[in-house]
């Protein structure tokens, strides 16, 4: 029993770890895309 | 030694034997399939051909997984072919790019790209003592991620796909390569944008739209690491 709660709480663990690895991978994609947009709405491309 | 079997236990084990039989053949039929339609993608000039025979396939394996065979999962089975097209692809441009900068085929297929999506590969093409792309940093990206990240990619996706426990290792790996070369690959094309996007057809969102395709090791990650491992074979 409390080698499940382990497991469990181990494994919600991961899932939030996978989560907050998402959101800072696509964020700084995004942020990279909106800089990019940023500088071809100043420069002469 | 005069061995009998009970009528009830043949009939299960012949059952079985044909259950396995036909399992076999629905997986080799519709790999058959994912995998002429994944060669045809990975060489992106007959990705358009490619993609509906390798749809083909994957309708063969939902078929196959719902029907209640003894198949490969339909998620290991995108997840291994996505892979495997992505290092194909990648691998087959920048083999094109490093050592056939001169053919003809590369001159005109390479520029028509980097006069449509990115400079990096119109600018100065051919002019360094290198060859191919001249753009700052690209070479050293294509030396450092063809051998290492795309090579081991596209062996980590077939051992995956024959399920095996190394494959599924080496996807964790090359899938966290991905990461890496993702970062920082993005880092230089916003660092050296005004060479990249100077004068090009479609600037910034035209390289986006066709690079995000590409994204298949963020997408692989949070499954290879929670997918239950006892079902890859350590043999």
């Amino acid at each position: 029993m409390k080698n499940e709660q382990f497991i469990n709480r181990q494994d919600l663990k991961r899932k939030r770890a996978l989560i907050a690895f998402q959101i800072l991978m696509y964020g700084y994609l995004l942020t990279m895309f909106l800089v990019q947009m940023y500088m071809y709405s100043v420069r002469d491309w | 030694m005069n061995q009998t079997t009970s009528p009830s236990l043949a009939t299960s084990t012949k059952g079985l034997d044909e259950h396995y039989d036909q399992s076999r053949k629905a997986q080799r039929q519709a790999d058959l399939w994912l995998m002429s339609g994944a060669i045809m993608l990975g060489t992106l000039v007959l990705g358009p051909i490619g993609f509906p025979v390798f749809l083909r396939g994957l309708s063969l394996q939902v078929k196959a997984q719902k029907a209640g065979l003894t198949v490969r999962p339909v998620l290991v089975t995108l997840v291994g072919y996505l892979v495997a097209i992505d290092a194909a692809l990648n691998s087959f441009g920048w083999a094109m790019d490093m050592i056939a900068h001169h053919s003809l085929m590369n001159r005109t297929i390479l520029t028509m790209w980097g006069n449509m999506f990115d400079a990096g590969y119109f600018w100065h093409y051919n002019e360094l003592w290198i060859g191919g792309a001249s753009a700052p940093g690209e070479k050293a990206w294509v030396f450092a991620l063809l051998p290492i990240v795309f090579s081991m990619r596209l062996a980590a996706a077939i051992g995956f796909l024959q399920m095996k426990r190394w494959g599924h290792q080496w996807m964790v790996v090359t899938c966290w390569f991905g990461v890496v070369a993702w970062v920082g690959y993005v880092a230089n094309m916003t660092i050296f944008a005004d060479v990249r996007y100077a004068n090009v057809v479609f600037p910034v969102v035209g390289w986006w739209l066709y690079d995000i395709f590409y994204i298949s090791p963020f997408l692989a990650i949070p499954y290879l690491h929670s997918v239950n491992r006892e079902i890859f074979s350590d043999s």
